[in-house]
């Protein structure tokens, strides 16, 4: 099986702004070295856990994100744990460095430092504000990232704060991970080329920006309208955003002209509403004059039905509409189920637990991953 | 707005992209960025939505009418640089001109429905006859394979975050979810991982000298993200669900009210000593046994986030992040878009573009967030019009002779650029000098 990062060795020292994609990389073929301070990674402290595995090994954000990685345990404040990291990063086709603006350059661990020595060394330093900057030596959390992005001010309920967009998902925090991967892969073409390796500046504010074009200037410049929040459905339109169903939530979109006859014709056939299908209603203006009646209407139908059955007869029938998902309904999925997207997968400890697959599916075998390992089970395998 | 010029990581590689909105878009604009030249192959007879939108302040003026298509902020958003070649693929004759466009590329990137790409005889079957070590990758909804449930299902926009989990997960738990609706992260995190599987594609290409075709299935993709909590209902059945904004790991995190109307600050005391120093800022308001260590916090947040409340609530937002930042506590202002047009840091890290293109003097669009020192990315044009780029790309690159084009042109099936009368000026020129540092706006006048 030829993966395409086989051959590759990653030194790891990111923490949630990398894991996800050193775990890509890990997954594509390389060699993931995850180099851990005494004690272990900060994401082995990460809720939710698994109540059966021992301490340090239960946290489901380390099982998953370490997937394929090895686990190296030391500590650079000291002399013996310098020399191991120095020598590391010597041997190191790509570094992925979460510590901060100057943090390993002052323990002379730096990009400049190691570079000297190993040229061809692609370096991502992924930080909060970016190398530069008037916000250079902030910090930040993901939910920092949306507020500074201005998505986090768009979405919510109006007499409720702005809400963090996808919570605990840490969404801001994949997206600069894979934005990692990728500058790390481009800096690996221009290697090939020219033998040289180069530093990757990362932002992770930058790679919520990178989101918000909805959000962000230029859009604002072209309409100067000031994004507020409007709860789960918008006014462009009705039916359209979220409503309530016999076991939960669907997502409703029905802007075009024959979206609206299907869902008009629907709600008459099931409720026997004859109003909702006059000609007057196929106006998008009146039915946001009469949003509340066209909710109503749309409500007496989803009541009536689950998630599933709302989706299913509502794609029939050509209809935009999905459910919205809790994580026991993804998990119970039935085209999840067909596709075979849950895998068997391993805890650090040897449990079985089902994980997501892999992220796209590819026609040669590029896909391979195992547990998330133990702290410091490779020390003696890569340091000796 | 000196032309950029330079060696950059994806040269020499080119890519044919037929996309729609963002997903697929938004990874050629990566590659388009970093040096790929990228053909957005598109049509007037069924435009990508980016092109519908047009512009507010275009709208209802019948005069110009003619550069509407070319006037959403979109268009530079998700295709700077890129080169536009306007194909009626319906016609057969378009398809073939397609076909001998696909055979000069190195990548194909597509998000039409895995339906419509058969229908279009550009499935990777038919293309890898064209183009054998072409690296395929497709971001339908719900996959390319027909034998699946939701292989005809739609699933667009503002549907996708509902679908993938993420609306769930959003809100405070004491209400329905809130969705995140404005914006789309599903798209781009798809848009990344189709990044990812087109640059391992081309170290697949380079060590085995094979193509490969790649499914980037959305709903699949993006689930991946939440496999704590699916690893967390495999192991205990449990469900976790919104938690307002508020952390698993740690008190307080929240969203906390400043002075002036809706002015917030968003506040992540994710350390004890990020917690002391809170607690000796705010000082007396945070004096209460109960919130001594993490663990105390955590169960009492109601009370603990009604105390940063009462403190914040006095402050000027962005006095306040930036004292908290200089202290060391994780803090930043819930950004409006009007502040985002005053972010200083923003500016100086040079995120807007401001480059011309065929219609407008200057497009204003926002940069790529993969920062290279050595081969560092740039655009030097704003959006394509369509079909601006037709004739140079198919007579250059795909090969075809000026009278074919001619002829393509003349049957309908190939189409060019609408050429402007006037290039017009987007309606921005006094806010230009926000957005770009002080070395760059000298060079506007």
């Amino acid at each position: 099986m030829s993966q395409p990062l086989s051959g590759l060795r990653v030194v790891d020292l990111s923490a949630l702004g990398g894991a996800y994609g050193t775990r890509l990389m890990a997954a594509l073929g390389a060699e993931v070295i995850k180099v851990e301070p005494p004690g272990g990674s900060p994401l082995r402290g990460l809720a939710p856990f698994a109540e059966s595995a021992p301490d340090g090994e239960a946290s489901l954000w380390w099982a998953f994100l370490a997937m394929g990685t090895k686990s190296v345990e030391l500590d650079p404040e000291t002399d013996d744990g310098r020399a191991a990291m120095a020598d590391l990063l010597r041997g190191a086709d790509i570094v992925v460095d979460e510590h901060g603006p100057d943090v390993l350059d002052e323990l002379g661990l730096g990009y400049d430092d190691v570079s000297a020595d190993n040229p061809g060394v692609i370096w991502v330093s992924i930080t909060p504000f970016g190398l530069t900057g008037s916000k250079r030596s902030w910090s930040t959390s993901n939910l920092v990232a949306w507020a500074a992005s201005s998505i986090l001010y768009t979405v919510g309920f109006e007499d409720q704060p702005p809400a963090n967009p996808g919570g605990p998902v840490q969404m801001a925090m994949h997206a600069t991970a894979l934005n990692a991967t990728v500058g790390a892969l481009m800096a690996l073409r221009v290697r090939r080329a020219t033998g040289r390796g180069q530093q990757v500046d990362l932002a992770i504010s930058e790679s919520a920006l990178a989101i918000a074009p909805e959000t962000t200037v230029p859009v604002f410049l072209d309409d100067q309208v000031h994004r507020v929040r409007t709860g789960n459905r918008r006014a462009l339109s009705r039916p359209f955003g979220i409503y309530p169903c016999a076991d939960g939530y669907v997502s409703i979109l029905v802007l075009m002209p024959h979206h609206w006859a299907a869902m008009a014709e629907w709600v008459h056939e099931v409720t026997g509403n004859e109003t909702i299908i006059e000609d007057v209603f196929a106006d998008v203006v009146v039915r946001g004059e009469s949003m509340e009646l066209i909710d109503m209407w749309t409500e007496e139908l989803t009541m009536q039905l689950s998630a599933l059955e709302v989706f299913e007869e509502g794609q029939r029938r050509g209809i935009p509409i999905t459910p919205v998902n809790t994580v026991e309904a993804l998990r119970n999925d039935p085209h999840l189920a067909a596709t075979g997207f849950w895998q068997q997968g391993e805890m650090p400890d040897g449990a079985t637990v089902e994980v997501p697959g892999a992220p796209f599916r590819t026609s040669a075998a590029w896909w391979a991953t195992s547990r998330a390992p133990l702290l410091g089970e490779h020390s003696a395998e890569i340091l000796s | 707005m000196a032309v950029r010029e330079g060696p950059r990581a994806l040269d020499g590689i080119r890519v044919f992209e037929i996309g729609i909105a963002i997903a697929s878009p938004s990874c050629g604009r990566y590659m388009a960025h970093h040096g790929a030249e990228v053909f957005k192959v598109e049509s007037p007879t069924a435009p990508d939505v980016v092109r519908l939108l047009g512009s507010a302040w275009l709208r209802g003026d019948e005069e110009r009418a003619f550069a509407m298509a070319d006037s959403s902020p979109y268009v530079p958003e998700m295709n700077a640089d890129k080169k536009s070649v306007a194909l009626a693929l319906k016609e057969p004759a378009a398809r073939e001109a397609a076909h001998r466009l696909v055979a000069n590329c190195d990548v194909f990137i597509a998000n039409f429905a895995a339906r419509a790409l058969v229908d279009l005889g550009l499935d990777y079957e038919t293309l890898r006859e064209i183009k054998p070590d072409l690296i395929y990758v497709q971001l339908p909804g719900f996959g390319s394979d027909p034998s699946k449930p939701y292989y005809p299902y739609v699933a667009w926009g503002p549907n996708q975050a509902p679908l993938v989990g993420l609306d769930d997960m959003t809100g405070h738990a004491d209400r329905e979810p809130a969705g995140i609706a404005t914006v789309a992260p599903p798209d781009y995190l798809s848009a990344l991982h189709c990044t990812v599987a087109v640059l391992a594609g081309l170290e697949h290409r380079d060590s085995t000298g094979e193509g490969v075709h790649v499914d980037v299935a959305q709903f699949e993709t993006t689930i991946g993200m939440l496999a704590p909590f699916a690893m967390e209902h495999s192991l205990t059945g449990t469900t976790t669900s919104r938690i307002g904004n508020r952390s698993l790991w740690y008190a307080p995190e929240g969203v906390y009210p400043c002075d002036g109307e809706e002015r917030w600050i968003a506040i992540s005391c994710d350390s004890d000593d990020a917690w002391d120093t809170l607690r000796a800022m705010a000082a007396p308001a945070l004096d209460d046994p109960r919130f001594d260590t993490n663990e105390a916090r955590m169960a009492v947040q109601d009370d603990l986030d009604a105390a940063v409340a009462s403190w914040t609530v006095g402050y000027d937002n962005v006095d306040l992040a930036a004292r908290l930042q200089t202290k060391g506590v994780t803090a930043h202002i819930v950004a409006t878009n009007e502040d985002l047009l005053q972010d200083d840091h923003v500016k100086r890290r040079g995120w807007y573009e401001v480059n011309p293109s065929a219609r407008f003097t200057r497009d204003v669009y926002s940069t790529n967030p993969v920062r290279l020192s050595e081969t560092p990315g740039y655009s030097n044009r704003g959006g394509p019009s369509m079909g601006e780029h037709t004739v140079e790309v198919l007579t250059e690159v795909a090969g075809l002779s000026e009278a074919e084009v001619d002829e393509l042109i003349g049957a309908g099936a190939a189409f060019t650029m609408v050429e402007p009368d006037v290039v017009l000026d987007r309606p921005y020129e006094q806010f230009l000098h926000l957005l770009l540092p002080v070395e760059d706006a000298r060079d506007l006048s």
